[in-house]
């Protein structure tokens, strides 16, 4: 019963692996940046798989806690990157609109100059 | 005690098989669909039902100990941390994308698009009323 346990832990232990590489391409390929992220927030969801499979392969309990753990950070760490680059985003465009207004004042008094 | 220990294999191994599956039609999903915002529909799905399926075949495995109630508790937190993420990411896309009208249409002000329904509401019955007649 020990083998048939240990031979299917190890089993799907590997297919997840092999489809973490899949994320993986996924996360180098998406074009825009919410696809990155997109693609990592489910390799931590396969990640927090694994390391459940593992706490029962190698039967530690505490493996679960860290699982636990990996789960609050991944959360976080989606939230914090996206507030981030949104508040980037609007900062530099804020930036782009007022030099471009600068430019249209600048031109109009020429104008009136001449 | 043998035929019980027997079930137990078998009940936890299909539960994580279906697991794994969701995963791979998951993994399917994000390289066929061809928009973020498509895409998040399909891992959305791996977050909340391909997690539930592993873990919970994984408690058949551990049997009744503290074990299962952390994996309980990892599933119940998943349930509520997935579509907070999900919304914003959406977010982020739909605010710094500056040419979203080439992938999905969109509406500026919200009565639009609810005159627009109500019509699509008016038509099909009105369809739905002729075939009955």
């Amino acid at each position: 019963m020990e083998t048939i346990y240990q031979g299917m832990y190890i089993t799907v232990l590997i297919i997840l692996a092999l489809m973490l590489f899949a994320c993986l391409i996924r996360a180098v390929k998406g074009p825009r940046i919410a696809d990155r992220i997109v693609a990592v927030n489910m390799m931590g969801t396969m990640v927090m798989v694994m390391i459940a499979v593992l706490s029962l392969m190698l039967k530690e309990g505490f493996l679960v806690d860290i699982c636990l753990i990996y789960a609050m950070v991944s959360f976080l760490a989606v939230i914090v990157i996206s507030k981030v680059y949104i508040g980037v985003y609007e900062e530099k465009r804020h930036n782009h609109e007022s030099k471009n207004k600068e430019i249209d004042v600048k031109g109009e008094e020429t104008h009136g100059n001449t | 005690m043998e035929i019980l220990e027997w079930i137990k294999l078998i009940t936890g191994g299909a539960f994580l098989l279906c697991g794994l599956l969701i995963f791979l039609i998951e993994l399917y999903g994000i390289f066929h669909l061809g928009y973020v915002l498509n895409r998040m529909h399909a891992a959305a799905m791996g977050d909340t039902l391909g997690i539930s399926f592993s873990l919970i075949g994984l408690m058949i495995f551990t049997g009744l100990n503290f074990t299962t109630l952390k994996m309980g508790l990892i599933v119940i937190f998943l349930w509520f941390a997935s579509p907070v993420s999900s919304h914003l990411l959406a977010r982020l896309e739909v605010s710094t994308n500056e040419n979203l009208e080439n992938h999905c249409k969109v509406y500026e002000n919200l009565e639009e698009l609810e005159a627009e329904l109500k019509q699509e509401r008016i038509d099909e019955e009105k369809e739905a009323g002729g075939e009955e007649v």
